[in-house]
């Protein structure tokens, strides 16, 4: 199996020493020749997924990253339950994926907050789903969700006085005070400007440092790629492939200063020549018109 | 800005909001007012002051201002005493104050024949059929057409037949009605039911399949069951667009009530309003209409005014009485109730500015 290698066999020992490490903790999630065809009537079927295999181990970050069309939120969405896969299989802690569940968190790009639920309602909604928390337990264990993303001043707010980045940091929230084995999250910060995503990257590894959870993140973002994971899966569009499986060797912890230290731009050059190739990149010569008046020439 | 108003969209402020408010009501009552009291606007008869000679004029009698003019030319020509008389309007457009008279006098004003319902217990009648027409039709309407709305299976299998119903008229069920209900309120409120109900499916069905699917996700995702999705998802999801909707069906349901009310043995204001019109009673009339006018307007602005304040997640949401009188009635029936509320945090008091911080 080509694509489960590592792609950089000429790691530094600490490195090669650091993944060792993490492929020996338990596999969370295991997929196996995944495949995933869209059948729509009067139209061919199209292949969105083709026999996808790899494992994410407890408490790894891995991104999936991809150009558009390579079906990595289908990807998100499978192992959601939210679609069916038409082939392979998919295990977590080594039992099957049927359907939807609360044992797989998701937090997706568009905002889903129940817009009629306060914040803390918002949190409190997994645990009262399951009901498996008396009332005033699930408050109390959503205020510490929240306290946890830093939102408490806005337990009795409601989803429409928020920011688009604490939207989302209540989404994620939301999702983890279920206590799911894994986190799925389909571009959740797409949405957002440049900064307030930067905030929101580094938002996510302190949650993350700070809670046992598995998380998959979908991204097209190369640096928010290098910048989050510990392992990147790279895919191929159409048919949706499993490229490689990039080890980052971006030491932790990890901060904004770390874009410009050698290793990140190697990281970064790396997945840039596997998801867009040079060639493809010089966007085509437009055509030659003269629209401005003589003499405004910018060039 | 000069023309600002002109701009698709354009926003108003409170004040020329409130003016325009008043205007739209304005506008009509002076073009009522014009055609009253101006004798040169319209006035096609005259009212007899003095006969005069003539044989048949008689004081007080409105008579179209041809034929006045004729019975003067007449007695002109025989040397007579010509009559006298105002122009006036016709017996049906009484004057902006006699309807203002009628509205006040109506309520004190005995009905004429004792058998006969006073102004207000006519209409308390209308509103009880409506009452009850509408509470039934909502009681199966409201849940059928979030199911439909929710469930495409659902909707499939009950929308086509609703759609080709509702464009039977309810008035035709009306001979029906009678046969199978009797002549007192029940067929009454069957046609208010038969007006409101099979549009009221369509448009919560409607309104319902507007829910976002993403919240659905989302909810699955969080482990929500099948029934979970509905009751906690899709319902409060679209609520408050519903309860829109109802607004706008209740207006609907009033305007089945003359012809409910005409059914059986008839009743209510538009038995009120025939009466008077028999009487010739026509500002009587007028005023009767008009406070059916008055009620629909007054309920769908209370109702406004309590929709913003009960859903308080929507950006147009306000406090005010409806709050302040729960708030009282809590503090009235004991301090346990709000204890429980208060500790779950201040749902509708998160203040915008926090959130821009």
């Amino acid at each position: 199996m080509i694509a489960g290698e590592p792609s950089h066999l000429d790691q530094a020992p600490e490195v090669r020493a650091r993944f060792t490490k993490l492929k020996q903790r338990p596999v969370i999630l295991d997929v196996r020749d995944l495949g995933k065809t869209f059948t729509a009537p009067g139209r061919p079927p199209t292949l969105a997924l083709d026999r996808i295999s790899f494992q994410l181990h407890r408490r790894e970050l891995a991104c999936v990253i991809g150009p558009s069309g390579c079906g990595k939120s289908t990807l998100a969405r499978l192992v959601a339950g939210l679609e069916e896969p038409s082939g392979g299989e998919m295990l977590l802690d080594g039992k099957p994926i049927h359907g939807p569940g609360a044992d797989r968190g998701m937090v997706f790009q568009s905002y889903t907050l129940f817009p009629w639920l306060t914040v803390l309602k918002n949190v409190m909604f997994g645990l009262e789903v399951s009901g498996t928390s008396s009332s005033s337990e699930a408050i109390g264990e959503a205020k510490l969700w929240l306290e946890l993303v830093g939102l408490s001043k806005f337990a009795s707010a409601y989803p429409h006085q928020l920011s688009g980045g604490m939207k989302q940091r209540v989404a994620i929230a939301r999702a983890l005070a279920n206590r799911p084995r894994i986190l799925l999250m389909d571009e959740p910060f797409g949405a957002l400007d440049a900064q307030t995503r930067c905030q929101m990257q580094s938002y996510l590894l302190q949650i993350w440092k700070q809670v046992d959870i598995t998380i998959m993140f979908i991204t097209h973002d190369l640096d928010e790629a290098v910048y989050l994971a510990d392992r990147i899966l790279i895919l191929d569009a159409h048919p949706g492939r499993l490229r490689e499986v990039m080890e980052v060797a971006v030491p932790r912890p990890r901060g904004p200063d770390q874009f410009l230290e050698p290793t990140f731009i190697a990281a970064r050059r790396h997945l840039e020549d596997l998801i867009h190739p040079r060639s493809a990149q010089a966007a085509d010569k437009l055509p030659l018109f003269h629209m401005a008046a003589a003499g405004d020439d910018i060039e | 800005m000069r023309g600002a108003w002109s701009r698709p969209l354009a926003g108003l402020s409170p004040r020329a909001g409130a003016g325009l408010w008043a205007a739209s009501f304005l506008a009509p009552l002076l073009i009522w007012c014009a055609v009253s009291y101006l004798p040169f606007v319209w006035h096609p008869m005259v009212r007899v002051t003095d006969p005069g000679d003539s044989t048949w004029l008689t004081p007080n009698l409105l008579v179209e201002k041809a034929a006045f003019n004729a019975e003067n030319a007449e007695a002109a020509a025989q040397h007579a005493r010509p009559a006298v008389g105002v122009p006036s309007n016709p017996v049906f457009l009484p004057a902006p104050h006699e309807v203002v008279r009628a509205l006040v006098t109506g309520f004190t004003t005995p009905p004429a024949r004792p058998e006969e319902p006073w102004l207000h217990e006519s209409l308390w009648h209308s509103i009880k059929v409506i009452f009850w027409g509408f509470l039934v039709s909502s009681l199966i309407g409201v849940p059928l057409g979030i199911l439909c709305g929710a469930l495409p299976a659902m909707g499939r299998a009950t929308e086509p037949f609703i759609e080709f119903f509702r464009y039977l008229p309810a008035p035709a069920f009306g001979a029906l009605a009678v046969a199978v209900l009797g002549i007192e309120d029940a067929p009454k409120v069957a046609i208010i039911f038969i007006g409101t109900f099979f549009q009221q499916v369509l448009v919560i069905a409607n309104t319902t399949r507007r829910v976002d699917p993403a919240l659905l996700e989302a909810a699955e995702t969080l482990g929500a069951s099948r029934r979970v999705l509905i009751t906690r998802v899709v319902v409060p999801g679209v609520i408050s667009d519903i309860y829109t909707d109802m607004r706008v069906l209740l207006g609907w349901a009033w305007t089945y009530l003359i012809v409910a009310e005409l059914i059986g043995v008839s009743s209510g204001i538009t038995y009120f309003i025939n009466q008077q019109a028999k009487y010739r009673a026509y500002e009587r009339v007028f005023a009767s209409i008009f406070l059916i006018g008055l009620i629909g307007l007054v309920t769908d602005l209370v109702l406004a005014s309590l929709g913003r304040q009960l859903f308080p997640w929507l950006r147009t949401a306000r406090q005010g009485w409806f709050s302040s009188m729960v708030a009282r009635m809590r503090g009235r029936a004991g301090t346990s109730a709000a204890e429980a509320a208060g500790g779950e945090g201040d749902v509708t008091a998160a203040p915008e500015e926090v959130a821009r911080a």
